[in-house]
């Protein structure tokens, strides 16, 4: 049973309370209201942008909806008349009631106010956020905000209150950056300012600026209005300003601290870790089996997604802070207590996933090559290795490997490039931008195909047998999973077979004994998933090697992460993460107000003849001018919430 | 061009418009503090709100920041909308209680003002300056500084960038409240806190144009400061 005194959360009201307004009516359940937990804790009472919520019918409303208004004003941007002036206004009357010159009139203006900003605020702050619980506190808890001349002393008393942040686009991004904050500076024309914001949470931002699967635009409030915010790219416009204005270095840490720390893997995940650690003052060291650093976005991402000066670029940045990377450097075994003895006090662990799996059909054992795995093709092309072209080569899998692998295939050469897909265009993992280029670029796509084996004549790949599959119930992922027709097995003649089925990590580095003890039946590596701690203390991990293969951001989230674990660790604090708004729709407002229909900002795409010719970049990005009318049309979407 | 009407008149409107020139087209009064007809628009004062009907419904909307669209319905004056201007503009008066334009606007949509001897001319924050600077000067000396999350700025404020100013003088120029003051003595002009030297006219010898202004005409068009030494009425 949920004990909430009173709920108002979402504007539904929901009063249990046994005196006051709500008196005497029978208990109703708060169902769909708000979670009777924050973030796996409880609390007493909670004003956010959507409502208050009253679990300890003792609790100081009033003193509540002071904390709330003081953390409004830090995040209201002041730039229009209404919102920080009607927060300054209500707080003000609030000041003069407590000195026992207010009455049930200034209640009134209050609620006047507060209506009045909601419907003419400039952003979705100002309207979804500022002041609209305050509206539920002073209709609901009157008697309260009355009886305030005699609680003078009381009001002004510091209390203990915590808040939290976040925006819809905050919360989709897995690295919760202040999405708001930089597009606010960039609409503002401040471009350097806004990339250092970025770089707080996200040390890559020209790579992800360029190659982010961006969820946070499909959590945009403006998505089902007239589109999304171009996030992605007004980062990448962040980054290219930068760039192009002769590019600003990091910041260099204040105090130096003795500990060393070691980095195995200098991907997304390890620099990002190194970055932060670098910038608290630690000594790092990256541990790298190749002669590149930045892992799959190095060896992985073709070219023509991410131009390699943009990520070398952004790997020296973090060098000439200090860290040290040490090129073709595999740890073959992570011999601890030895590190340990060389004075390493933690380690992170961040080798990503890049054994390849095996599709699953006979022949494939054979080794030869005109059957690769797609992970190794892709790595081989970027370390400088030849491609000999042939006429036809087909490619198993519907993720992000596989469309890279074909279209780079078209543009080493390659006349017919086929992609063969076990399920049905709906289900397929690639993105949707990748696949329309793809298919623009001539790669042809087999869906509901699966392989069955290889077939060889004279110990060349002649072909691939397949079989005709239809969709059935969905399986674990929530994808229906294909289901093979019978008798439908053909052969699909071809040259060359990539398998781009997936990939894992390799953990030969691990002993037997660490292999037990820190790894999950997935053969990953097992983390507490806030702290990214392992089972052996001073280890940690994080990145694809934790989470399977998965995306630059959620690598780049667990590397800033591990680096805020593990100075916590060192300093013998407590690791404090970030709230998860868990159970909270963010999305949820009330009335939203009208907004004026803008149109998205549109960038240039390189045409297809021109692609072909080389490795250019593809995708054009946003001018200085036009990510400012971009940045124009965000919301601001701030949601706030404090409680106690 | 598109079909719109406004308080039932109407009218055929270009594509792209936005509400508020179009009504100001038809002398409908809608007040105003930080639109200009040559700047992108700002929607900051939030004085010039209309309903708009959308989807059946009436919703508030800023008139300078709503383009115009096929079948748009306007209303410039219902009591919803003076309601509306009324609390912006008593906010703005709270606030700026010393400011002669905001006492102007406040008491002409209904504010009880009260007289007074000061004469603050504070910045507003309409962000006709900041505009200005980067739309058509293109000098960018002007930046927003306002606060959000993680910023520490008690009252968000206007940054001036003195390297980047030329001393053109828009700024005070377009200022709504008098707030950008420029003042010149014996061949000196000082704006924010920036004191420029005058360039004299080699035609009538009089004071024309801050130095600074007449190079950057130079580096941003190519024509030598030399050939700019001539004040408008001389050429
Ligand atoms: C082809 C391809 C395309 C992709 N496209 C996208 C995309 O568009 N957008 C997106 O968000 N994500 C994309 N991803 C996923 C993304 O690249 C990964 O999720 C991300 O790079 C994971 O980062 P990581 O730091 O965990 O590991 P990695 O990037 O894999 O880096 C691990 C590093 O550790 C090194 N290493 C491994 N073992 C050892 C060892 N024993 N000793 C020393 N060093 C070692 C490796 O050489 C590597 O440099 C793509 C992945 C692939 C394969
Ligand atoms: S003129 Fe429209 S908001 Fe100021």
């Amino acid at each position: 049973m949920n004990t909430m005194a009173f709920s108002s959360w979402n504007g539904k009201i929901m009063d249990n309370r046994t005196t006051g307004k709500g008196a005497g009516k029978a208990k109703k359940s708060a169902e769909g209201a708000f979670p009777a937990q924050l973030d796996g804790q409880s609390f007493a009472a909670l004003m956010g942008w959507n409502g208050l919520v009253i679990v300890d019918p003792k609790a100081d409303v009033v003193a509540l909806t002071l904390a709330y208004l003081k953390e409004a004003k830090g995040l209201s941007c002041g730039e229009c008349s209404v919102c920080m002036i009607g927060i300054d206004r209500v707080l003000d009357i609030l000041k003069k009631m407590a000195a026992g010159k207010g009455d049930q009139h200034d209640l009134g203006e209050i609620e006047e106010i507060v209506k009045g900003v909601m419907a003419n605020g400039k952003c979705n702050f100002g309207r979804a956020a500022a002041l609209t619980p305050v509206l539920d506190a002073v209709k609901y808890f009157k008697a309260d905000f009355l009886a305030l001349p005699n609680a003078e002393k009381k009001f002004m008393e510091h209390k203990d209150y915590r808040s939290a942040v976040t925006a819809p686009c905050m919360n989709a991004c897995p690295a919760a950056l202040d999405i708001p904050g930089y597009i606010e500076l960039i609409r503002n024309n401040k471009f350097k300012e806004s990339l250092d914001l970025v770089r707080d949470r996200c040390i890559l931002p020209g790579v992800i600026g360029r190659s982010c699967t961006h969820i946070c635009e499909d959590a945009c409030v403006r998505k089902d209005m007239d589109g999304s915010l171009a996030i992605r790219l007004l980062k990448r416009s962040a980054a290219d300003q930068d760039l192009q204005g002769g590019a600003s270095a990091l910041t260099t840490p204040k105090v130096e601290k003795k500990e060393k720390i070691a980095i195995v893997g200098a991907g997304p995940a390890g620099l990002a870790a190194a970055y932060h650690l670098r910038r608290m003052g630690y000594q790092v060291t990256i541990f790298e089996a190749l002669p590149k650093a930045g892992g799959m976005a190095a060896v992985g991402i073709p070219d023509y997604r991410l131009p390699k000066d943009i990520l070398n670029h952004e790997v020296d940045l973090i060098k000439r802070m200090g860290v040290e990377i040490r090129f073709n450097s595999p740890v073959e075994l992570l011999n601890w207590p030895d590190l340990q003895k060389e004075g390493y006090a933690a380690a992170f662990l961040a080798v990503g996933a890049h054994v390849g799996t095996k599709i699953g059909c006979r022949g494939e054992e054979i080794a030869s090559d005109d059957v690769v795995q797609g992970a190794e093709f892709l790595r081989n092309l970027s370390l400088g290795k030849q491609a000999v072209p042939v006429n036809k080569v087909v490619i198993i899998g519907g993720g992000n490997v596989a469309l890279d692998c074909a279209r780079n295939c078209i543009r080493l050469g390659y006349k017919h490039v086929e992609i063969v897909y076990r399920r049905s265009p709906a289900e397929m993992p690639g993105s949707k931008e990748e696949i329309g280029e793809a298919i623009h670029e001539n790669v042809k796509f087999t869906y509901l195909t699966a392989p069955v084996g290889i077939v060889r004549k004279v110990g060349k790949v002649a072909g691939i047998e397949c079989m005709k599959m239809k969709l059935g119930e969905p399986d674990a992922s929530g994808r229906k999973r294909p289901v093979p027709i019978k008798g439908s097995e053909f052969t699909l003649k071809t040259d060359m077979v990539i398998a781009a089925t997936g990939q894992k990590p390799d953990l030969a580095l691990l002993t037997d004994k660490e292999k037990v003890d820190m790894t999950t039946t997935w053969g990953t590596i097992k983390t507490d998933p806030r702290s990214c701690s392992t089972a052996v203390g001073g280890i940690f991990a994080g990145g694809d090697c934790v989470s399977g293969p998965a995306t630059l951001i959620e690598a780049l989230n667990m590397g800033n992460k591990a680096a805020k674990s593990i100075d916590a660790y060192l300093q013998g604090k407590t690791f404090a993460d970030d709230l998860i708004f868990e159970g909270i729709d963010v999305s949820q407002q009330r009335d939203m107000g009208f907004v004026p229909p803008t149109k998205t900002g549109e960038v240039k795409f390189l045409e297809v003849d021109e692609r072909l010719k080389g490795f250019a970049e593809v995708e054009g990005g946003f001018n200085a001018a036009a990510a400012i009318k971009e940045a124009q049309r965000c919301l601001r979407c701030y949601r706030l919430m404090v409680w106690q | 061009m598109v079909n719109i009407s406004i308080n039932g008149q109407k009218i055929r409107a270009k594509e792209g418009a936005n509400v508020l020139q179009e009504a100001k087209d038809l002398r409908i009064d809608i007040p105003t503090l930080c639109y200009h007809n040559d700047l992108t628009t700002f929607g900051a004062c939030r004085l010039c709100t209309v309903e708009v009907k959308t989807d059946g419904a009436w919703k508030l909307a800023a008139s300078c920041q709503t383009e115009v669209a096929e079948g748009m319905e306007v209303l410039t004056d219902s009591d919803k909308v003076k309601e509306s201007r009324k609390l912006a503009a008593a906010l703005l008066y709270y606030k700026y209680p010393g400011t002669q334009a905001i006492r102007d606007v406040a008491e002409k949509l209904g504010v009880e003002v009260v007289p007074t001897e000061t004469d603050s001319r504070d910045c507003i924050l309409c962000g006709l300056c900041t505009r200005t600077c980067h739309e058509i000067v293109r000098a960018d000396a002007l930046k927003f500084q306002d606060r959000g999350l993680g910023r520490s700025l008690e009252e968000p404020k206007i940054e001036f960038i003195s390297p980047a100013c030329i001393g053109c003088g828009s700024c005070a120029y377009v200022c709504s409240t008098g707030f950008v003051r420029m003042e010149a003595v014996d061949g000196k002009r000082m704006i924010w806190d920036k004191v420029f030297k005058m360039a004299v006219c080699n035609n009538c010898g009089r004071y024309f144009a801050p130095v600074e202004q007449l190079e950057f005409i130079s580096r941003t068009t190519g024509v030598p400061v030399s050939n700019l030494m001539t004040c408008v009425s001389c050429r």
